[in-house]
């Protein structure tokens, strides 16, 4: 380890730690304090790796992190670790002050920002009129190819228009990376207060106060990777089950409802089958969205626009914007992703950076559990086959949602996750009730039949119905 | 922590040396800086008095700015050290400054006599002796630059000044008993212009200054090489008398409406001189033209002045004093100029012909090719100064405004827009040697207003576009609080923060840059947290909203908090979440979640639900569950109580029940109903018990 947690502002004392990282030549070892100028209209982009962490202030001028301003001259420097590739933008010009080490960095003078900020700005319009008409505000689904930026979109229309008062809904839909949760879920939140800098979007609430307001996140289980897999049919109606909750917190919130919401998806809807976008249409007919942005994808916008530019009534018009990809984008090869998401499954237990959480660890019979997985879910070991061509009912009522598991030594290492349906409940409860939270399955002993637990609290385990999803994958040594 | 006060104090002053504009960060530094080596604060006091006392005069303001946020934000021991000079530091600060920088002087001078805001203290910033001694000061200082405008025919002995050598006239004169402030003071200035202009012999000492009138005699560098600079802080020097003097006149009849206009062509003309780059020869010829203003009480024409005061001559070693004959009563302009063509090296030959329309053109044209709105603001007729001065002890006689001057001004000013067709044609050279008839023989429509003579001038720069639309002005009206300076470069004003947002849902909308429309997100907000950014309207509302955000930073930094085992809380149901709102630390109070909006009807079961008590400490309570529910207590942290908490907990007989367990089971109403469902998430959370609203929602939910 080259860093050095506890001392992050003495740079002195870091210039001996040992260097021997394997890191490539070209990336930047300085431990040595440094400040970046950046002309007004930049960006600095930056990937920190697993291992170490950056530490940057805002020594002048302005800065944003995603949409997120920078606080000037915090006493606390922000901190980015966890395999963060992140950027920071200046509108103004700015002075940032680093330390630690990056994989990369570079400053770039090309950035969509613009494009961006005017997309709030076209957003806040519509607000401005739903706030005068006690309507619904803007209504929008991010889409476009693995990689191109959705994410960071979502991230700084949310910031701008929370920046400006609104209280905006986040819905995530991408399973490979989870929402003030872990990934495999699907997540709703409503953003009424600044959007964490440090750790993705946040955190979810912790017994205790956090320094920056926590989100409360609506989460379900979808546990696979793709929407796509299982032809949609555990995805789709998931889907329906959140926009019904995130439509009954619109009539309900006004703040809400004036803010409308911004839906977050997964690469892999955007792929679509032979210009179909089945997932696509799905999302903006139970979410009754208005506006689409198509982000990088030219034939996507195309196939999108044949499908909605026919709708021309005002009740189910929707908008398709194309934005430009920002060229800032970075593949993340699986392997990162993979880091990625044990990161965010471990900060769900034991919190990010500073704000240690306490989880425990617990005995469970296995009697005691009730566990079930998705009927006829492909082995994650075939997972990556496009067989599921069969078209039955989506909505399956067949009562074959799911079928009890019994714990086996296979299950190490993988999360479940607690619903908030009885055992007793009939699968679609199972299946559309939202999760009360994670459990980690440190260790099974098969022979006295019991579970050790990684529980978020200590306590008995609520033992309501469990899914036990092949995604996201083991984490292994979570608790060692 | 232990660092020694030199090198904390080092570490400032080089952070206040490069605070050159009025930039919220770094002052916002500057002050955190300050707040966290309070043990040394005595030196950075004096780093910081220091400082403002050398820096130059345009950067003194957000050195003040400095020391304003930090004796609000910190207070002792800053206020203690810093009060200690005060007097000098600002008054020192103030005789050098601009007036624009004046006015936002004696705004911070109006905060410090306030207890500071939202705090609970209500003494204020500083003692009321000291800024009463400044204030006095103040107004004495006012007086006498009035008085000085009116007798200014008269030597400056029979005035009260100070006795003092002609030769020291440039030294700022200052109300106070201290000794005037040593030139060499001023030396130090790094700024090339300076160096570049100033005359060897001068060197860096207080040298003699030479005679008033030798700025027209040869070799004279103040005439023969005027620089902008120079000659621009004499103008603006003269004009500023003559403000100041406009607007005593004006504090004494402020319903006269042409005195008012006088005093608002004056301001006008300023912003001119302020935002246009002028030749040096145009210079010198408005410096004339202002100085034929400046002379009011024509009847006894004697002496011109020999100083303005006040004088914010900032470069006033190079400065030559106001080039008056002192010997030629009755001079005119064209005697000056026939004087300085016959006895000095003959100046370049458009200096001597060119009229001030024609430089006044000259000067314009590009600013009208570049795109200058063509519609002239009509002039608000309420009077642009928002906190008029206290009006200075007795005055003799109000000023009175002479026609003599002020056409010529405007007489040139409508010449040159006469000749606006031609640029090019320079008009003739006799152009500045017109008099009252022939103006009026040229400008038969304008009407010859003896009392406000300034009303052509008005009409003239209305009419040459010459005066910005108010609200687009650039610089703020010299009477707000805020000099043109204390604007972060960059920063849009007022008018860009009104931008419309004009994006359009459509894709070639997004692709449009909008740069104007960025301020809504920054400057539009202007009050941030240094803790996170987050900003805050700044008005009394957004004051009161970051009070509470900053109380609620306090609350949860409590240090005692980490050493308590905080775990992640369960999600909330769908129920829940459908009526959760988002708790904003900003609100007036906490609001309940979980009780849904449904307002009056939940709110007797908000009373039973938000009883808590604190975490016992006995072990024995500790893990005994509900006698009611049994089920465990849920400790949460609860902001108001600043302690970890049961909430909906009610202790009773030494047993600590749910509250709604104990209300339901107090009214005996429900014992039948199972208390034990432990299964659901409801449990899990404590007892809520969704209702109005939320049963909507959850008809339709289950829908």
């Amino acid at each position: 380890m080259t860093t050095l947690p506890g001392l992050p502002g003495l740079p002195g004392l870091s210039l001996t730690a040992p260097s021997s990282h394997e890191a490539p030549t070209f990336v930047s070892q300085s431990h040595i304090t440094r400040t970046q100028e950046l002309p007004p209209g930049t960006e600095y982009r930056f990937e920190v790796s697993f291992s170490c962490r950056l530490s940057v202030k805002l020594i002048s001028g302005t800065a944003e992190y995603f949409g997120t301003e920078l606080a000037p001259n915090s006493k606390d420097p922000y901190l980015f670790s966890e395999g963060t590739k992140g950027a920071i933008y200046t509108w103004h010009g700015c002075k940032l002050e680093l330390e630690g080490e990056v994989e990369s960095e570079y400053v770039a003078e090309e950035t969509k920002m613009d494009t961006y900020a005017n997309a709030h700005f076209a957003l806040e319009k519509v607000r401005e009129q739903a706030a005068q008409h006690n309507d619904t505000g803007p209504r929008v689904l991010v889409v476009g190819p693995g990689n191109a930026g959705k994410t960071s979109v979502v991230h700084i229309l949310t910031s701008y228009a929370v920046k400006m008062g609104r209280q905006p809904l986040v819905v995530n839909l991408d399973p490979r990376q989870g929402m003030l949760s872990v990934p495999g879920s699907l997540t709703a939140a409503a953003f009424s207060s600044i959007v964490d800098v440090e750790e993705g979007w946040g955190s979810s609430p912790i017994s205790g106060p956090s320094p920056i307001p926590v989100k409360m996140p609506l989460v379900y289980h979808y546990g696979m990777p793709s929407p796509e897999e299982n032809g949609g049919k555990y995805f789709k109606p998931l889907v329906t089950r959140m926009a019904l909750a995130v439509t009954s917190r619109l009539e309900v919130d006004r703040a809400a409802r004036v803010a409308g919401f911004v839906i977050d998806t997964s690469g892999a809807m955007s792929r679509g089958k032979g210009g179909v976008y089945e997932n696509i249409e799905h999302v903006v007919s139970e979410f009754s969205v208005n506006i689409i942005f198509v982000l990088g994808s030219e034939r996507l916008y195309s196939d999108l626009s044949r499908k909605y530019s026919h709708r021309t009534t005002p009740d189910d018009h929707v908008t398709l914007i194309r934005l430009d990809k920002s060229n800032g984008c970075v593949d993340r090869d699986e392997d990162y992703m993979k880091q990625f998401r044990q990161a965010q499954i471990r900060s769900y237990f034991f919190g990010h950076g500073e704000n240690t959480l306490s989880p425990s660890t617990h005995w469970e019979d296995y009697s005691e559990m009730s566990i079930y997985k998705v009927a006829g879910e492909i082995n994650p070991a075939f997972r990556s086959g496009d067989d599921e061509d069969d078209d039955d009912n989506a909505y399956g009522t067949s009562p074959s949602i799911f079928e009890k598991v019994t714990p086996s030594p296979q299950m190490q290492n993988s999360l479940l996750a607690i619903t908030s349906a009885r055992a007793s409940d009939s699968h679609e409860t199972i299946r559309d009730a939202s999760v009360i939270g994670y459990l980690y399955v440190a260790d099974v002993d098969d022979a006295k039949k019991k579970l050790r637990l990684l529980s978020p609290q200590s306590g008995r385990t609520p033992n309501n119905a469990m899914i036990l999803g092949c995604w996201p994958e083991d984490v292994p040594g979570l608790v060692s | 922590m232990s660092l020694p006060s030199a090198e904390v104090a080092a570490d400032f002053r080089d952070a206040l040396q490069d605070l050159k504009v009025n930039s919220r960060p770094e002052i916002s530094n500057l002050t955190i800086i300050a707040k966290e080596s309070t043990e040394h604060a005595q030196a950075i006091s004096r780093e910081l008095e220091n400082h403002i006392k050398t820096t130059r005069p345009e950067w003194k303001l957000p050195a003040l700015y400095v020391l304003d946020s930090i004796v609000k934000n910190v207070g002792t021991p800053y206020t203690v050290y810093l009060g200690r000079n005060l007097y000098r530091t600002f008054m020192d600060a103030y005789v050098l400054v601009d007036e624009p920088t004046r006015k936002a002087m004696e705004g911070l001078l109006r905060t410090w006599k306030q207890p500071v805001p939202e705090s609970m203290d209500p003494r204020p910033v500083f003692p009321v002796e000291m800024t009463r001694d400044i204030e006095n000061s103040l107004i004495k200082f006012r007086t006498m630059a009035v008085q000085q405008a009116q007798r200014s025919q008269k030597p400056p002995m029979q005035q009260g000044l100070p006795p003092r050598p002609a030769s020291n006239a440039n030294v700022p004169w200052r109300h106070n008993p201290t000794p005037p402030q040593n030139a060499t003071r001023y030396t130090p200035s790094n700024d090339p212009r300076l160096r570049q202009n100033f005359p060897p012999q001068h060197g860096t000492q207080n040298t003699p200054q030479m005679p008033p009138q030798n700025q027209f005699q040869p070799p004279n560098s103040g005439f023969t090489q005027p620089t902008a600079s120079a000659d621009l802080d004499t103008i603006n020097a003269d004009l500023d008398n003559l403000i100041n003097s406009a607007k005593t006149d004006f504090a004494q009849n402020p319903s006269d409406v042409p005195r008012q206009q006088k005093l608002k062509t004056l301001l006008d003309l300023q912003t001119i001189l302020k935002t246009r780059t002028l030749l040096p020869n145009q210079l010198s010829q408005i410096q004339e033209q202002i100085r034929q203003l400046a002379p009011p009480t024509a009847p006894a024409p004697s002496l011109p002045p020999s100083l303005p005061v006040p004088p914010p001559m900032i470069q006033s070693p190079q400065q030559a004093p106001p080039p008056f004959q002192a010997t030629n009563p009755s001079f005119n302009l064209a005697q000056i100029l026939a004087a300085a063509r016959a006895s000095g090296p003959p100046p370049p030959p458009a200096q001597a012909n060119t009229s001030l329309a024609d430089l006044l053109r000259r000067t314009s044209s590009p600013m009208q090719s570049s795109g200058t709105p063509t519609s002239v603001a009509p002039f608000p007729l309420p009077f642009p100064a928002a906190p008029m001065p206290p009006a200075p002890a007795p005055v003799p006689t109000p000023v009175p405004v002479t026609p003599t001057p002020a056409p010529s001004l405007a007489q040139i000013l409508q010449q040159f827009g006469k000749s606006q067709p031609v640029p090019a044609a320079p008009p003739p050279p006799s152009a500045l040697q017109f008099s009252l008839p022939q103006f009026l023989a040229q400008q038969p429509s304008t009407p010859a207003n003896p009392a406000g003579g300034a009303e052509w001038l008005l009409n003239a720069l209305k009419a040459q576009n010459m005066i910005p639309p108010v609200g687009a002005s650039p610089f703020p009206p010299p009477f707000a609080n805020a000099p043109p300076q204390a604007e972060v470069i960059g920063q849009p004003g007022s008018a860009a923060l009104n931008a419309a947002n004009d994006v359009e849902l459509t894709t070639a909308s997004m692709k449009i840059s909008r740069p104007n429309l960025i301020s809504k997100l920054y400057f539009a907000v202007p009050n941030q947290c240094v803790t996170c950014g987050r900003r805050f309207e700044n008005t009394p509302q957004g004051k009161e909203k970051k009070a509470r955000h900053m109380d609620w930073h306090f609350k949860v930094k409590d240090p005692d908090l980490s050493k308590r085992g905080i775990h992640r809380s369960w999600y909330i149901s769908e129920r829940e979440w459908i009526d959760y709102r988002e708790v904003d630390e900003t609100a007036p109070e906490q609001a309940v979640n979980g009780s849904g909006s449904a307002g009056a009807a939940t709110a007797p079961k908000k009373e039973t639900k938000d009883q808590y008590v604190p975490v016992p400490t006995d072990p024995t309570l500790v893990h005994a569950p509900c006698p009611i529910c049994q089920e465990r207590f849920e400790p949460q942290w609860l902001v108001e109580a600043n302690d970890f908490v049961w909430m909906d907990a009610i202790k009773v007989n030494s047993k600590i029940y749910h509250a709604t367990c104990w209300e339901e089971y107090s009214k005996g109403a429900n014992l039948s109903v199972p208390f034990a469902a432990p299964a659901t998430p409801d449990s899990v959370l404590g007892k809520r018990k969704a209702e109005g609203v939320s049963n909507s929602a959850e008809k339709k939910l289950r829908a």
